[in-house]
């Protein structure tokens, strides 16, 4: 009961008092402008950087709603957009077209807004990636260190994997190295994720391949930080036993019960609450 | 202007009302033409509107489309990473769904406005862009016709930071059918006039196209309505003219042909009118009905008068025809018949019989014409039952009658007038008051076997009733060609010669015969007796005084004679102090201008002495007035003599009534002194002795023997005259008594 009336009490402060979001452009390395949202927080609090999912913006709506939230509890909300090798990207990047971006780009540009974040005196900072956003901030956190990001947060943590398994995304993860080391630049098509037909580059389609599940889990155990995923009991883009299996790391997971991968609904509530909880423990 | 038949007005009706109804069909043909041409500019007129709106469309399309494309975030990407831009532009623009197939071509240019990748063939797109973007313009290139649109594409939405250019080539009749849902214009037969290898503004294109519009499926179907409408009324009226023009022939041409037929013929002078319901068609138009039923009761009308006026033409015809007083055909009658029978045409056997009352102007005088008409009804009752049934009775004129008889011989016409003379003696006059009877003269003439014309015919009948006319004479005379001398009577020349010594007395030539005094016998005056000289012919008292008789000239001629005698007495002829008898006629005598003369005369010769004979006695009808007049002639000096006593003219009761001096004893009865019976002349020289007793002086007419003048001077005559003593002209020499 208290529960409930603590939501209700944030969700009429969120709407009664909206935190101004600033928009935020950045030049990447390849010379691409990125976008981003930034919510000023409290100077004491630490800072979220929200990652969004696979060919997606921070305009998404889950992620949309959870800056709000946590800007709405007084925290600095960092919710940039990959730019996935567009300039002043804004729009979800279609299945179908030409991908020429890697992980490792968005890993580069996710350095950047760290930079971004710290030059702006944040003390502390949180990585909270929803749904491929995870293992964008792992692929992050694997090539860079920032002693800064004390938690990574991870909403709907996916394996990387969902039409491609086994044996065949190994024998397509050789083939494309082979074409990669024959520099055959022909664009591949695929099952990957959420797409049925996904046309990449050798390089894109080989950097989001080798992040297999397996990888998943063995970099979150690497993880020198807490991290916590938050995983929703309904969520039908997992793999069988994907949350058992997030469960055997040294991370906390975090189920919603009822909860699908977007959170949306009543749950959206429950993931800022749950955030919120994990904020708390720094 | 002649006037037109009904056929000819209802058929100049019904051609008049099919010209108008075609001219009427075809001016609503030509209003609706006009009507649709009108619709039809103005369809054209919104086809072009509709055209222009689609090309508007159409170029907004391009926009949108260009706009869309340039703001694609993968078009962003290919400026900036254009590896992969040949399958971008040709697999994955299209893939997306922002273009349509109508898009045929596509490309990308660098912030210099060069083509990323170059492109050959027809859609190809310039490789430089023309002019600075934004613009979309029209292409004409080897048939082709297409419209390329050109916009820069930013990479912000700030439109700060140029990355490049996006060109669209779209294909122009594909896209312009698409623009719109074309209600008016068709596109299906469009023709660009836009020359090869020319551009233009879009919006200017609309100049170089060329389609028509639609065609109105209400209009085509309303015209296809009319057509038929017009045709089925157009065929409906005509046949309702034909027949109106059946109907108009049968109930009113054809009845008022027959009508107009019937009435036409009524015109002709040989139509006869009917009795009764002529017009015996019934028409069926009322007013006609009327019309003809009123024909109908003025034909019968017309009849009855038709028929009132024949009987009227009858009766007319037959007045004309019949004489008023005696109810027996008249003069007109006479001549129409004769008219009839032919003037030329000789005739057979027939007999022509003139009538005439003796001394009837006598008897009308003395008793009046109420007696006078009663004389001549009588008359011409006896006469006409005495004809034979058939016979035709003609009066005339006056107391003269006429009757042909055909197939009648001689004897057979002499017992006829026998008959009619004795119906005549048989009837009783006094009833009428007449103191004597009344007789007649009949002329009669034969045509034997067509010998005779027909004037010939009635110059002899003229002639035998001159003849029955003459004293002495038997009533009923029949011609005989003894009678030819009488035919001065009639004869032209003498009748011209009587008219003109009237009026000239020149003419008149007067012999003088001797009336010797007895019983001395010298002349003791001489009497004037009248020949007239025309020519150098002499025409004598035989043929003078029955033509004055007749033509009842009587006055006249002896006021000539009067002026003759006077005429002699100055030029010497006549003697001075010879004694002058002069003859005056009965109507003389009671004539105020023949006595007035006579007067004059007898008082201008005062020295010699003047006889006025009186002849014809029993012609004087006026007997006061005659002894008045005798009187003033006796008291101016002058002696009066009545002659032809003893004969038809003159008897015992003028000398009984009449103050005479003298009388004359007719030569008939001289002549009966000497041949005549004892007793006759016994009784004559009784009647001699008587007249001498009672103081008259009494003349012998006739003496040519010396017994005759021994036998009259033994009986006391005072006065002889006559061939004995010298013919008229001859001087006379005093002889000694017996």
């Amino acid at each position: 009961m208290v529960h409930w009336i603590f939501l209700i009490l944030v969700s009429l402060s969120v709407f009664s008092a909206p935190v101004l979001a600033e928009p935020v452009e950045l030049v990447m390395p390849n010379k691409l402008t990125a976008k981003a949202e930034f919510h000023k927080g409290d100077p004491g609090k630490p800072t979220v950087l929200l990652m969004h999912g696979f060919l997606q913006t921070h305009e998404f709506p889950t992620i949309h709603r959870l800056a709000e939230g946590l800007a709405s509890a007084g925290y600095s909300v960092l919710a940039p957009t990959l730019t996935l090798g567009v300039t002043h990207r804004k729009q979800s990047l279609a299945c179908e077209a030409i991908h020429t971006h890697t992980i490792q780009d968005g890993a580069k540009e996710l350095a950047v807004w760290l930079d971004w974040l710290k030059a702006r005196k944040a003390s502390a900072i949180v990585l909270v990636g929803h749904s491929f956003g995870s293992v964008e901030t792992l692929a992050y956190l694997s090539a860079y260190r920032e002693p800064l990001v004390r938690k990574l947060i991870g909403v709907s943590a996916v394996e990387g994997r969902l039409k491609v398994d086994g044996p065949r995304r190994e024998k397509l993860i050789k083939e494309i190295r082979a074409l990669i080391k024959a520099q055959n630049k022909s664009l591949i098509t695929e099952q990957f994720s959420f797409c049925q037909k996904y046309r990449a580059t050798p390089e894109s389609m080989l950097s989001y391949l080798e992040w297999t599940p397996e990888r998943i889990i063995a970099e979150a155990r690497r993880l020198p930080m807490q991290t916590t995923f938050i995983m929703g009991s309904r969520d039908d883009r997992l793999g069988e036993h994907w949350i058992e299996r997030l469960q055997q790391t040294k991370a906390k997971v975090r189920v919603i019960e009822g909860a699908n991968h977007f959170m949306d609904g009543d749950f959206e509530f429950d993931l800022l609450d749950t955030v919120l909880l994990e904020l708390k423990t720094l | 202007m002649k006037p037109l038949s009904i056929g000819r007005l209802s058929l100049f009706f019904v051609m008049a009302a099919s010209i108008l109804v075609i001219g009427l069909g075809g001016y609503f043909w030509l209003e609706i033409r006009q009507a649709t041409n009108v619709l039809r500019s103005s369809e054209r007129d919104s086809a072009r509107r509709e055209v222009a709106q689609a090309l508007v469309t159409v170029e907004q399309h391009m926009r949108d489309t260009a706009q869309a494309l340039a703001q694609w975030e993968e078009t962003r990407q290919q400026l900036v990473f254009p590896e992969y831009y040949p399958v971008w532009r040709d697999s994955r623009v299209r893939d997306a769904g922002l273009i349509t197939p109508r898009v045929k071509s596509v490309a990308l240019y660098d912030k210099t406005g060069m083509i990323l990748a170059r492109q050959t063939g027809d859609q190809a797109l310039p490789n430089r862009l023309p002019s600075k973007p934004p613009f979309v313009r029209y292409v004409a290139v080897a048939g082709q016709h297409q419209l390329e649109a050109f916009f820069p594409v930013f990479s912000d939405p700030a439109a700060e930071i140029l990355l490049g250019y996006l060109g669209l080539q779209f294909d122009f009749l594909a896209e312009l059918k698409r623009a719109h849902s074309f209600r008016y214009a068709d596109l299906s037969g469009l023709k660009i006039a836009l020359p090869n290898n020319s551009q233009m503004d879009v919006k200017n294109s609309l100049a170089y196209l060329q389609f028509d519009a639609l065609p109105n499926p209400n209009l085509l179907a309303f015209l296809a309505l009319f057509q038929d409408s017009q045709l089925r009324l157009s065929l409906a009226v005509l046949v309702s003219l034909v027949i109106a023009a059946w109907l108009m022939k049968r109930l009113v041409v054809h009845p008022l042909r027959s009508l107009s037929s019937e009435i036409n013929a009524m015109r002709t002078v040989d139509a006869n009118i009917a009795h009764g319901l002529i017009f015996k068609t019934p028409l069926n138009i009322s007013e006609l009905e009327n019309v003809r039923r009123a024909f109908s009761d003025y034909q019968e009308r017309l009849f009855a008068l038709h028929e009132n006026l024949e009987q009227n033409s009858r009766d007319f015809f037959d007045q004309a025809r019949h004489d008023a007083l005696t109810g027996v055909f008249n003069r007109r009658a006479y001549d129409e018949d004769w008219h009839g029978l032919g003037e030329d045409r000789r005739l057979g056997k027939a007999a022509l019989l003139l009538f005439d009352c003796d001394h009837f102007k006598a008897i009308n005088d003395t008793y009046g014409h109420t007696i006078g008409d009663a004389v001549i009804q009588a008359v011409a009752s006896c006469l006409q039952s005495a004809l034979r049934a058939g016979d035709k009775l003609y009066r005339l004129g006056g107391d003269e009658f006429a009757t042909v008889l055909l197939d009648a011989d001689p004897l057979q016409a002499e017992i006829i007038a026998e008959r009619c003379l004795e119906h005549i003696m048989a009837h009783d006059f006094r009833q009428y008051g007449m103191s004597e009877p009344t007789t007649i003269s009949i002329g009669i003439a034969h045509s034997h076997a067509g010998d005779l014309s027909l004037s010939e015919l009635q110059k002899r009948a003229d002639l035998a009733m001159y003849a029955a006319k003459r004293p002495a004479s038997p009533k009923i005379v029949c011609y005989s060609e003894g009678m030819g001398e009488l035919s001065a009577l009639v004869a032209n020349r003498s009748i011209n010669a009587v008219f003109l010594a009237i009026r000239d007395h020149n003419l008149i030539e007067l012999t003088y015969q001797a009336v010797m005094r007895l019983p001395m016998v010298h002349k003791e005056y001489v009497e004037a007796l009248t020949r007239i000289r025309l020519d150098g012919e002499l025409i004598r008292p035989d043929a003078i005084f029955p033509i004055v008789q007749a033509r009842k000239l009587d006055a006249e001629f002896d006021l000539s004679v009067i002026r003759a005698i006077t005429r002699d007495m100055a030029n010497g002829r006549l003697p001075a102090n010879q004694g002058v008898s002069i003859n005056l006629s009965a109507p003389s005598i009671v004539n105020a201008k023949v006595v007035d003369a006579m007067l004059a005369l007898v008082r201008a010769q005062t020295n010699r002495k003047i006889v006025v004979e009186i002849t014809e006695t029993a012609l004087i009808t006026q007997m006061e007035i005659a002894s008045a007049n005798i009187a003033q002639l006796r008291n101016a000096g002058a002696l009066v003599a009545l002659d032809d006593f003893g004969s038809g003219y003159s008897s015992l009761r003028y000398l009984a009534t009449m103050p005479v001096d003298l009388v004359k004893f007719d030569i008939s009865m001289v002549r009966l002194l000497e041949n005549g019976d004892q007793r006759q002349k016994v009784i004559l020289e009784e009647i001699a002795g008587m007249v001498i007793s009672a103081g008259y002086e009494l003349v012998a007419e006739g003496i040519e023997t010396r017994a005759q003048l021994d036998k009259i001077i033994g009986m006391g005559f005072t006065h002889a005259q006559g061939f004995y003593f010298g013919k008229p002209g001859e001087e006379v020499e005093p002889m000694s008594p017996a």
